[in-house]
This record gives C-alpha cells, structure tokens and sequence, in this order.
C-alpha cells in the first residue's frame, strides 16, 4: 500500500532504519563501558576518595552506585548486601532496563565529578557553545568548500591551479594538528587571538554586547580550524564530481543544443551536490568528533571540553551522557541528510519500490 | 521498410543543379587537433557536399575515421584542441564558421543545425524532468519566453509527434530507453533546425525501438519540422533503409560518395567494396558473398601520409597508390576518390 | 604491474610515498643512529634544544627526540596494525556482500551502515575510558581496526559488485568453481591493487585516529606515541610555556604521514578513475 507513495515509503523506511541504528546505538552506549574488567565505581573511588574517612567514603560510594543503577536496591532504597556486607551487583539485563527507563524520562544520571549536580545540566551548559561552534562552521564549509570545488572544475586554469593544491594540503593536515598550529602561530606568537576559552575570563555570559563581542573573539580561531580543513575536504571532493559531470553525455548534449552557460553551470553543480550530500553524511561522524577535539585543544567551553574534564576525571556517567547525545545528533543529521536527498535526487526513490 | 526515393530529391554523385533546393553546403573543410606539443593532426581533409531539402544523407565509416569530428565542424562547434584549418559550412546560404563561441551557441546549436547524439538514451539530465530540460533548451534561445507558453508549446509538439504529455512529466529514469530516445529526438528538433545530424540513433536498440525511432525521423522529415539528415551508422543495412544518399568516410577523407542504390550494389572504390563485403545480412540484389573482415587498421594522422590513404590495407593497391594523392574523380555518375576505380 | 608505473608517473604518489617510506625507514632503522632512551632524565625540565639535545627536553626533563622516534614507532605500529585489521575485515565482508548480492548483502550492508553512522570517536571513547590499565598499542590497534572498517568494505564492495557480473565468473560459475574459489581465483586478483589502495587509507587513518584519541589523554598505558606526546605537552602547559619542541615536532610528523598518505590516495584515485585525469 505505501508503495504507491514512494517518497512517504522512502521517509518511513529510512525513518525506521535510524530508529532501529538508535537502539543499537543506546544498547552500544551502554555496554561499551561495563565491559572493561573495573566497575566504574571502583575506579572512581580509587581516584577520589583518597582523603576522606571511611564512613564518608562508604557513604559516597554508595550514592555512586546507586546513581549509577549497579546494584540492587532494598525496597526502603537501601543497598542490598551480600554475606560479606559488599554490594550486590544487578544484572546487567536488569541494569539495562534501569538505563532505557532513566533515558527515556529524560534523566541521564548524576555527574561523579560535581556531584550532585545532574548530566543533563552539565550538557545543557555547554551544548550552547558547541552548538554555536559546529552548526555555523560546518554548514559554511560545507558550502564554500563545495563552490570552491565547482570553480576550480569548470574553470580550470589557474582557479584550479591555486584552489586544488590548496584543498590538498588543508585536507590532509588532522584537525587537532592545524587546532594547535593556529593556536601557536596566532595566538601565541602573534598575538592576535586569544588561545583558550570561549570568553575573557573576567565576564560572565550574558547577552551584554561586551560578552558577545568577546564570545566572537574568542571564536575566531577554533572557527578557522574546523572550517579549512572541512572546506579543503569539500572542495576535492566536489571538484572530483564535477569533472565527472562535465564528462557526462547529457552535459555533452546540453551543450550541444546550445544552453546557456548558466544552465550548465547548473546541472553540473546540482548533480555534482548529490553524491556530495552522500558523503557529507558519512562524514558528520568523522567531523563531530574533529570539532569535539578541536574544541578541547581550544578549552572551548562545549561539549568537547565537558568530555575531556570527564573523561581525565573518570566521570561515567557525564561520559555516557555526552556519547549518547552525540550519537544522538550523528544520526538526526544522517536521517536529514537521506530525507534531503530523497527530494533532490529522483533515481533514489525510483530504487526503492517507486516505480 | 523502404524509402521511396523521388526524382527531384535523388542525386548523381555531382553537386545539385538547382541551387536553390540546396539546403546544407561543406566546402573544402578542413579541420585538425592541436597536440600539447603544438603539431596539427588533420582529422578532415577537404570534405565537401551539399544536401537538398528533405533528403538524407548516410555517412559511414569505420571508428576514427573522423565521423564525429566532421558532425562538430558542421555544427560550427570548435572546442579546444579542434579548430577549422579551411573551409565553409553553409546553411540556407548562410555561412556559419568565423563566428564567435556565443554567436555559435545563441543562433546556430539548435536552431540552423542541431544533434542527436549518440547513446541518446543517457544524454538527459537525470534529476531534472523531460519537460524542463526541453523548457531550458528553449529559452536558452529565445528570449521572454514564460513557462506556461514553454509547456504549452512542449505539449503540442510532443502530440505531433505522438508522444504523451506523461513523458514531458517524467524523469528520465521513469521511461524506457527507447521513450528516452524519441524524446531526445523531439527536444534536439523543437527550433525547426533546417539540418540534424543524428550519430548511431539506433545502436544499442532493440529492433522494435529501432523501427519506431526511424519511423519518427521520417514522421518529423514529412511534417517538415526538419529539413535534412545526415544520419551517421556503421550498419550498411540500415543505410540502405534510411538513407537518399551514402558517402563512405576514411581517414578524415570521403572517399566514395553516391546514390544508395549505387553504393550497395555496385560499390567502385575498393574500401566501400571491403565494407560492403564485410557485411553479414545478404540483401536482395547482391551476390552472396562470404564476409570478409578488412585487415589492417586506420592510418595514423599524426605523420603525414603521402597517396593514398587507404593503400596499406587496399587489396588492389599499386606502387603508384602510395605516391599520388588521390583526389575525387567521377566515375560511373558517382564521386569515387581512386584512379584506379573503374 | 602496469598500474606501478602508471602511478609513478604521478608527482603525487612519488612524493607521498617518499615521504611515507622515508619515515618508515627513520622509524626502523634510527635505533641503529641514535640511542633511543625516554626513561633517563637528562637535564633539566623543557631545556630548549641545542647542543646535546636536538630537539630539547619534556616537563621531565627526558630526551625529546628519542621520545620522538619512539612514538613514531608506535604510532606507525598502531597505524599498520588497524589498518591490516579494518582492511582484512572490510575486504572480507565487501567481497562476500558485493559478490553474493541478495539478503546477504542487505544485511552486511545494514551492519556497515550502523557502524558508519555510530561514530567511530564515541566507541573509541567509551571503550578506552573504561579500561585504565589494560591499555596497550595492541589493544588500541584493535579497537580502531575493528571500527574502522566500513570505509574499506564499502568501497570494496563497489568493486566486487561490478566485477560480478564480468564473463570469467559466470564462466567459473557454470564450470562449477564453489563461492570460495571464485572469490581467491577470479575476483581477489582484479581487486588487489584496489586492496592495496585501501590499506594504504586504512593505515593513515589508523595513525590518526590513534593520534586523536591518545591526545585526549585515552591512548595507551604505558608507552609512548605521537598522540600521547601531543596529549603531554597539553597537560603541561607547553604551548603557553612557548616550549615549541614539545609538540610541533610531533604535529608535524603526522601531518607529514596523514598528507603523504593522502598524497598516495589522490593519485591512486586518479588512476583508477580515469575520468579525473586532464
């Protein structure tokens, strides 16, 4: 019946596909950490619990497992214990369980490092900034680094000439590489732009012109470290898939019958985009966590730096937290990414049940 | 399925008397590549013939023999590394080589000559629907123009021709190959271009497509939406279907040009004799013959080549055929480029 | 062997792969040189180089450039390793899934999917964060090699699906050869120069992703790599100490790989896809 829809066909089917990757992915999220011989308790309190006494320390240790959903609980919500007054561990099905529920009402735990403040507030502090960092710089790149690939096809020359070698070297330098060559040729050498942080350190964020103008400041650098490398990327590609085109017997035909210049300019870059798009959504995998990094080379204050302070700090569930979110935000913009191309491209629907 | 050839139409071999049906003129062209090394690669050498008004003439020859490099100099479409040595091309008496890259896009692709390229199937842009790319076709060259006159027109067309208006609203990828086809047959058509020159319109086909694709050429020829063919093939048998007139191409060269009957049946030049006995299908009127393959390939063009062009591989050569140059002689009413033809 | 010289006929891959062999050799041979000792202390902390020290000192006063080379070892090691692991795993799965077509190729194509889409950086994460002590170059390789791999059985599978329907094979088909012999006789040896492309990708992505992740402070335990070297001079402070010498030589060795790896990528593209070339 819903074949006869093709596009709805195609957006249930993907739509389905991502859910079914989401559940895979939270069950992953999940386990990936239990696995290792330590429980995540254990290891945080070999780290933290150093200078206080034991009934605090007992006390603390307690609230961590019981944050962390590792133990059965009593049905007063006390711990319940073995013979040997240690802990019982839950099993992990049961722990899993435990986990889905929390998700889903959207509690994702207590931070071990600033306990009691929750994960999702901690995230929620942060996701402003990364947001602010990422969106922007990744849909500039994209964009530019794509045009810039579309010149350097069609017009060859010295566009070519100086734009493909260009790309080639912004595209081969690791993101973290060119993060900390930025921050030691311009920050620190020259002076010209600040090195850490996401604001002058004597401001609290507001909506004050001087906050922003600072923000922006501040922005300049870790901006420029994701966009040339992105943009680099794009532009080689595009460029490959515009020389393709321009080969292609229909861009051969129009210019036979004589179209205008524009037009062909057109179709070459519209189907050149297609395959693009393709990539770009293989590729948000692989630039998040470029920009994650970047951020923490840059002590921005996202979710990269957020990550990094858990992780030296052994933080769990901030980990989890942030993984999850991030994988979360991976396969929304995959799931778009296919449904943009669903519309653009008409041979993809033809291919699935349409005709 | 048989043409009938009239009188007024059929040509000797010679240019036509009356000059006024002459619809399409290539005098003396020349045409060459410029390697990266700056050396000329002639790849015509001196072709000239006219057409008349609804008259089509086959061209065949074997690949690279500069088939398809003729078809961009009668478009009057030079891209680098082809440039036109010498020579004219005239259409309606209108001369369409010396003029600029626009002047050749705006008033001569489409509109006085146009092209149906070969592999017609796959020349249409894929994400973009039948009736749109027709519709930029059309107002690349026409100013002012709005879309709903632009469908409107498309749709009338496309009914002339019997072809319905769900084809204009398709994507290529909707319709068969053989609707493809046709349809690319209709857009290269729509400005009334006076000549189309079609390359292999019916190689990789099925022999159903084929007959309704040549059906609809000779559909178009008769409501005078074009005014001549010339329809490249290398298959002989179809010539013999399609075709008023037949010049064989060798090495950039024509080097027989004539009347269908005289081509097929009593071929003069060696070469048109070896690809005539090359064919498989016997048709009726010639002697059964067992085929032969032509031995040898095509010269290349890049050294210069003294006599005739096609001695290496001609079964009658002489010693005096690789030094004079052959040139165009009559012979037996039709332009025969041997000395020794008889 | 026809593509051998075609490739070299390449600026891109003459120069890449230079680069690349001429680290290698460094990274082999210099034990031979220089002696390679990252546990002495031998001067004071972040001495700037010069003199005994070609490339200064670390915040422990240990020799910079042995700390140099062997993390270059390790890090090449890591490299090589991950990128044997995700090119054996996706030429396997590309191969089979292209070849087979059908159910089999929808579901190995779902499970490459899913491991496209979960990033490889949250996996590498939540594995090694887990796992303080057991963190060695081995383990690290495995890890990226096993998550790496759908790039190389994507493209793979490409190339095997194209090949499939090539007359040799059905002809290998009829005669009765099994899936096994077809895949080891008639469609490896076409594939292999392709393979070798892959590996060559795999590996420089090993180095970087090894590179990334020690850089966060979650690389290996006990042993000293181009990324943990990064990761150091970060914790230290060195970039606002202005102690250069503690991180650009080690940046400037993987970008050095990651482009000469590249460089052979390009031209590897450009052979075989000959519509790129001019």
């Amino acid at each position: 019946m819903l074949k006869r829809y093709p596009t709805l066909y195609y957006i249930s089917s993907r739509a389905v596909w991502y859910f079914i990757t989401f559940l895979a992915a939270v069950t992953i999220n999940f386990m990936l950490p239990r696995l290792g011989p330590a429980n995540p308790v254990d290891i945080i309190m070999a780290r933290t619990a150093g200078g206080l006494d034991t009934k605090a320390a007992m006390e603390k240790e307690e609230s961590y497992l019981k944050g962390f959903g590792l133990v059965e609980l009593n049905k007063d919500g006390s711990i319940v214990r073995d013979a040997s007054n240690k802990p019982v561990q839950s099993p992990l099905i049961k722990q899993f369980f435990n986990y889905v529920k929390m998700c889903l009402k959207g509690d994702l735990g207590t931070s071990f490092l600033n306990y009691p403040k929750k994960v999702t507030e901690i995230i929620a502090g942060a996701i402003p900034w990364t947001l602010a960092l990422q969106i922007p710089t990744i849909i500039i790149g994209w964009i530019i680094g794509n045009i810039l690939g579309a010149l350097a096809a069609y017009k060859r020359g010295v566009y070519d000439g100086v734009i493909f070698p260009a790309a080639l070297l912004a595209n081969a330098v690791p993101f973290f590489a060119f993060g900390m060559l930025l921050v030691y040729v311009f920050a620190l050498q020259f002076n010209l732009f600040p090195a850490i942080g996401g604001y002058a350190q004597d401001l609290m964020p507001s909506m004050s012109w001087e906050f922003i103008s600072s923000a922006a400041y501040y922005y300049v650098l870790p901006f420029f470290s994701i966009f040339l490398i992105l943009a680099g990327g794009q532009a080689i590609g595009m460029r490959s898939m515009c020389i393709y085109e321009l080969g292609t017997d229909y861009i051969k035909y129009a210019k036979w019958l004589g179209m205008k210049e524009h037009k062909i300019v057109f179709y070459m870059f519209r189907n050149a985009m297609l395959p693009q798009l393709t990539g770009l959504a293989l590729s948000i995998g692989i630039m998040v966590g470029g920009a994650l990094i970047t951020e923490m080379i840059f002590s921005y204050p996202g979710l990269g730096m957020s990550m990094l302070t858990a992780i030296q700090g052994n933080d769990y569930p901030l980990i989890q937290g942030i993984t999850l979110l991030v994988t979360l935000s991976v396969l929304i913009a995959n799931f778009s990414v296919d449904i943009l191309i669903g519309f653009l491209d008409p041979r993809v629907k033809a291919g699935i049940g349409g005709k | 399925m048989t043409v009938e050839v009239q009188s007024s139409v059929a040509q000797t071999g010679t240019a036509p008397a009356d000059k006024s049906k002459v619809i399409f003129e290539v005098q003396d062209l020349h045409l060459h590549y410029l390697t990266r090394f700056g050396s000329k690669i002639p790849a015509v050498s001196g072709v000239s013939f006219s057409m008349n008004k609804g008259e089509i003439l086959g061209i065949a020859g074997e690949s690279g023999c500069g088939k398809s490099t003729l078809v961009n100099g009668c478009m009057g479409l030079f891209i680098p590394p082809l440039y036109p040595t010498s020579g004219d091309v005239r259409v309606a008496g209108e001369s369409i080589m010396n003029r600029t890259p626009a002047d050749v896009r705006k008033n001569v692709l489409g509109r006085k000559v146009a092209m149906i390229p070969q592999g017609a199937f796959n020349s249409l842009n894929p994400t973009r629907k039948i009736k749109d790319f027709a519709a930029d076709m059309i107002s690349s060259h026409e100013k002012g123009s709005n879309k709903a006159e632009i469908y409107e027109r498309l749709r009338q067309r496309f009914k002339i021709i019997g072809m319905t208006e769900d084809i204009l609203n398709s994507y290529p990828i909707q319709i068969t190959a053989g609707m493809r086809q046709r349809s690319v047959i209709a857009i290269s058509t729509l400005l009334n271009p006076q000549m189309v020159i079609a390359d292999e319109p019916t190689s990789a086909l099925d022999v159903t497509t084929q007959k309704a694709v040549i059906k609809m050429i000779f559909d178009l020829l008769d409501k005078d939406i074009f005014s001549s063919m010339i329809f490249i093939t290398h298959e002989l048998p179809l010539l013999r279907h399609v075709a008023d007139r037949i010049a064989v191409m060798y090495a950039g060269e024509f080097v027989e040009v004539g009347t269908t009957e005289q081509l097929i049946f009593d071929p003069r030049h060696p070469y048109t004799k070896a690809l005539m006995g090359s064919m498989l299908s016997a048709e009726p009127g010639q002697k059964q013959k067992k085929p032969t393959a032509i031995e040898g390939a095509p010269p290349n063009l890049a050294k210069p080549i003294q006599g005739c062009r096609f001695a290496e591989r001609c079964p009658v050569a002489r010693k005096e055929c690789r030094v004079n140059k052959q040139e165009i002689r009559i012979v037996a009413e039709r332009q025969v480029r041997c000395d020794y033809a008889n | 062997m026809k593509i051998l010289k075609n490739l070299l006929k390449s600026p891109f891959f003459v120069i890449g792969m230079g680069l690349f062999l001429i680290t290698i050799l460094v990274a082999v041979f210099s034990p031979i040189f220089y002696n390679i000792d990252i546990h002495t202390r031998v001067g004071a902390a972040y001495t700037n180089p010069g003199g005994k020290f070609i490339l200064g000192t670390d915040h422990m006063g240990i020799d910079m450039f042995s700390l140099l080379l062997k993390g270059l070892q390790s890090s090449l090691y890591v490299g090589f390793m991950a990128g044997i692991i995700a090119t054996v795993l996706g030429t396997f799965l590309g191969v089979y899934a292209g070849f087979k077509g059908g159910w089999i190729d929808d579901v190995i194509t779902m499970v490459t999917n899913l491991f496209i889409v979960i990033p490889q950086f949250v996996i590498l994460v939540l594995v090694s964060s887990s796992m303080k002590e057991g963190r060695s170059l081995s383990l690290i390789a495995l890890l990226i090699g096993l998550t790496g791999w759908t790039w190389s059985a994507r493209a793979v599978r490409a190339q095997a699906a194209s090949l499939k329907s090539r007359d040799h094979i059905s002809l290998a088909k009829v005669n009765g050869v099994g899936t096994i012999g077809i895949v080891m006789l008639h469609i490896l040896p076409y594939l292999m120069s392709y393979v070798c492309m892959v590996f060559i990708m795999q590996t420089a992505s090993g180095i970087l992703s090894e590179a990334a992740i020690s850089m966060i402070g979650l690389g290996p335990f006990d042993t000293v790599s181009l990324g943990t070297i990064l990761n150091q001079a970060m914790r230290s402070e060195a970039l606002t100490d202005g102690a250069w010498w503690a991180f650009m030589p080690a940046m400037i060795l993987v970008t050095v790989i990651s482009f000469a790896l590249y460089m052979i990528n390009t031209s590897m593209e450009g052979v075989f896809n000959p519509r790129l070339r001019k």
